[in-house]
């Protein structure tokens, strides 16, 4: 074998271990096998808040809130966090302007803005689209506080040392937090405790369900009544829709 | 120098080099095992014959089952068997078991700064009885 016919056969020999490599890399990146099938998908939780039932100065809601999911609350509103807020919003360009109380917690985006800043995925939207926040792997650099267009997130400052329901954790200082339908209750087949509780004491204000389902709640209520999302002009897609706003 | 004398300072030498492992294997046979000192992990109660998995993997390898789990309930939401529940119902104290080991090699863990993990009453604590493994 002379010089010439070596280094032929060397490359042949050589660009075919590199094309089958690519191969065997093209195939192993396919996302079907990758993606992983799971009984959440079956559901898309909504939320409908009829701001016609909502009384001003009721804040059953967010007591609730606190109750089951160890809300910190400290009296001093640089500290407090609250997954669920009243917030007074003001009509001023129409004819019945002045200023209403409305319910504000996180809008579950179906494009949430808070996942897609997080820089270690910590925040991310689960298959029946609650954006959740892994609180294990947050680094509390607050990105998605910055995020969010709602408001909707909060800082752990400080370790609230109260403990109401010792079945769900708290969350440890220095991570982000926000509403997330109360997930651990709806793996259950339970509802939310702010829905449970409003209507509990009666007013029945906020309505549960999931948007997936056409004869749910929800759905019926969407596709009858006119509602309203918040600056759903930003193009988040939330998921809490109001009624009356 | 002598060959008779070379060959004493060669010997202590060697000594003074392998004493570390002499002495940890001497000890170990003293004793009868190689456990780090002043780990005494609290026994379960006798009715639980056995653990979720074998003793050997959990005792190398819980943090990994610990993890997997965590995995599977927080991003796919599918709760198991398995959690800080189940582990209470045998293991009761964390001072007296799962600090043992953690304190002994210096691990400083917040599981349960957020996980409830209660200590038992002082009665309840006293029934069982304190033994190595």
């Amino acid at each position: 074998m002379n010089r010439r016919k070596f280094l032929k056969k060397g490359g042949m020999v050589l660009s075919g271990t590199v094309c089958a490599d690519g191969l065997l890399l093209l195939t192993s990146c396919n996302p079907s096998e990758t993606t992983k099938e799971n009984r959440l998908s079956r559901h898309k939780w909504g939320m409908v808040i009829d701001l016609n039932k909502c009384k001003p100065e009721c804040t059953a809601c967010m007591e609730a809130c606190r109750q089951e999911n160890n809300v910190a609350f400290h009296g001093d509103k640089r500290w407090d966090i609250h997954w669920i807020r009243k917030v007074g919003i003001q009509e001023r360009h129409s004819e019945n302007a002045g200023e209403k109380m409305i319910p504000m917690l996180c809008n579950h985006c179906e494009n949430p803005p808070c996942a897609q800043v997080c820089p270690v995925q910590a925040t991310y939207k689960r298959d029946d689209g609650i954006v959740i926040v892994d609180h294990h792997r947050c680094i509390g650099c607050r990105y998605c506080m910055i995020a969010c267009p709602y408001n909707a997130r909060f800082f752990n400052y400080k370790d609230d040392p109260d403990w109401p329901n010792k079945s769900y954790p708290k969350r440890s200082h220095g991570v982000a937090e926000s509403c997330h339908f109360c997930a651990h209750l709806l793996d259950q087949g339970k509802r939310p405790a702010c829905v449970d509780t409003c209507e509990k004491i009666g007013v029945k204000a906020i309505y549960f369900g999931d948007l997936k389902d056409p004869n749910s709640e929800v759905s019926q209520l969407i596709a009858d009544t006119p509602l309203k999302r918040i600056r759903a002009d930003l193009g988040t897609e939330p998921k809490v829709y109001y009624k009356g706003l | 120098m002598s060959s008779h004398t070379r060959g004493i300072v060669v010997t202590v030498a060697v000594l003074v080099i392998l004493f570390p492992f002499l002495y940890s294997l001497i000890s170990g046979v003293l004793t009868g095992s190689s456990e780090i000192d002043g780990v005494f992990l609290e026994r379960p109660d006798p009715k639980y014959q056995e653990c979720v998995r074998e003793t050997e993997y959990m005792r190398f390898h819980h943090m990994d089952l610990l993890k997997e789990i965590r995995e599977e309930f927080v991003r796919y939401g599918n709760r198991g068997e398995i959690g800080f529940d189940s582990c209470r119902s045998c293991h009761t104290s964390r001072e007296r078991f799962c600090n043992q080991c953690h304190n002994a090699v210096t691990l400083n863990l917040d599981c349960f700064g957020c996980h409830y993990y209660p200590e038992p009453t002082f009665e309840t604590a006293n029934l069982r009885k304190r033994g190595s493994r």
